[in-house]
């Protein structure tokens, strides 16, 4: 799971917990800039999730890492894909994160206001 | 480098808005957009950057269609009473929607929407008061969706009162 943050001028992903050892990763800074929406996706872990590398992928139970699919990086830290939240990414390493977050509608309403197009 | 996009921006925006129209925004999925718009999950993102990124951009574009329509009419209000009594889902039920379910909560699709009615007001001030006539047109368009005939009265309202002038 992660915490999803504004500090600022940039948007904080925080993995909470163990999913920092699944991920590979236990932060993510990136610009608000660079942020061009989020979306709450129940669905997405459906997808093809292309080639992990690094990262761990349990198929029904947790997919964390980084995951190169059609030429993009997709970082995933999602266990419960009812609560996972697509963040659209412009200019980064990763083309978008798919992380699982608490009160997902809330997080996605907090990011859609901060990068207002 | 990513793959490079490989379907009509504009046909998708047209049929998202068909489909937000329809049911409204929290109503649709992202399952339910890559279903009906034939579109990749990953490419709808990379286009619009969110679920709400595609919904403004299909009210911008029927707001953009609405004003060059009336623009090119020669009887603005005969578009306008046609969209009324339309058994289509269009643009005014987007409108609708987009009032009802986000309005207030969300200034920028809220400025959109009042936005959008400021020029129907434009129009139907040529029945008098513009923002009561354009209220009445929309509530007729409402009780069209429930399934009222509303054709009649929308003849008469927008007829009627022009003969008066």
């Amino acid at each position: 799971m992660a915490e999803v943050s504004i500090d600022g001028t940039d948007l904080v992903v925080r993995m909470a917990g163990l999913d920092k050892l699944w991920a590979l990763k236990s932060r993510l800074v990136i610009p608000l800039a660079n942020v061009r929406g989020a979306t709450v996706d129940p669905g997405i872990i459906k997808e093809r999730k292309g080639i992990r590398a690094p990262g761990t992928h349990l198929p029904r139970v947790i997919t964390a890492g980084t995951f190169h699919i059609d030429g993009e990086r997709v970082f995933w830290d999602v266990r419960d894909p009812d609560k996972a939240v697509v963040i659209e990414l412009a200019d980064e390493r990763y083309a978008r994160l798919v992380v699982q977050v608490d009160n997902p509608a809330d997080v996605v309403g907090m990011i859609e206001k901060a990068c207002a197009r | 480098m990513a793959r490079p996009r490989t379907f009509d921006e504009v046909a998708v925006v047209e049929s998202a808005a068909e489909l937000f129209a329809r049911r409204g925004f929290d109503a649709v999925s992202i399952d339910d957009l890559v279903g009906h718009l034939g579109v990749h999950r990953h490419s709808l993102y990379r286009t619009f950057g969110s679920k709400r990124g595609l919904y403004l951009r299909a009210l911008r574009a029927v707001r953009k269609q609405n004003s060059s329509a009336i623009a090119a009419a020669d009887d603005p209000l005969r578009i306008l009473c046609a969209a009324v009594v339309s058994e289509g889902i269009g643009g005014l039920d987007l409108l609708l929607m987009a009032a009802i379910e986000q309005g207030a909560a969300d200034p920028e699709i809220a400025a959109e929407v009042t936005g959008a009615f400021a020029e129907l007001d434009a129009v139907t001030a040529a029945l008098g008061d513009g923002t009561m006539s354009t209220a009445t047109l929309l509530g007729l368009r409402l009780r069209a969706r429930a399934g009222d005939d509303v054709a009649r009265l929308a003849d008469e309202f927008t007829g009627r009162t022009q003969t008066d002038r």
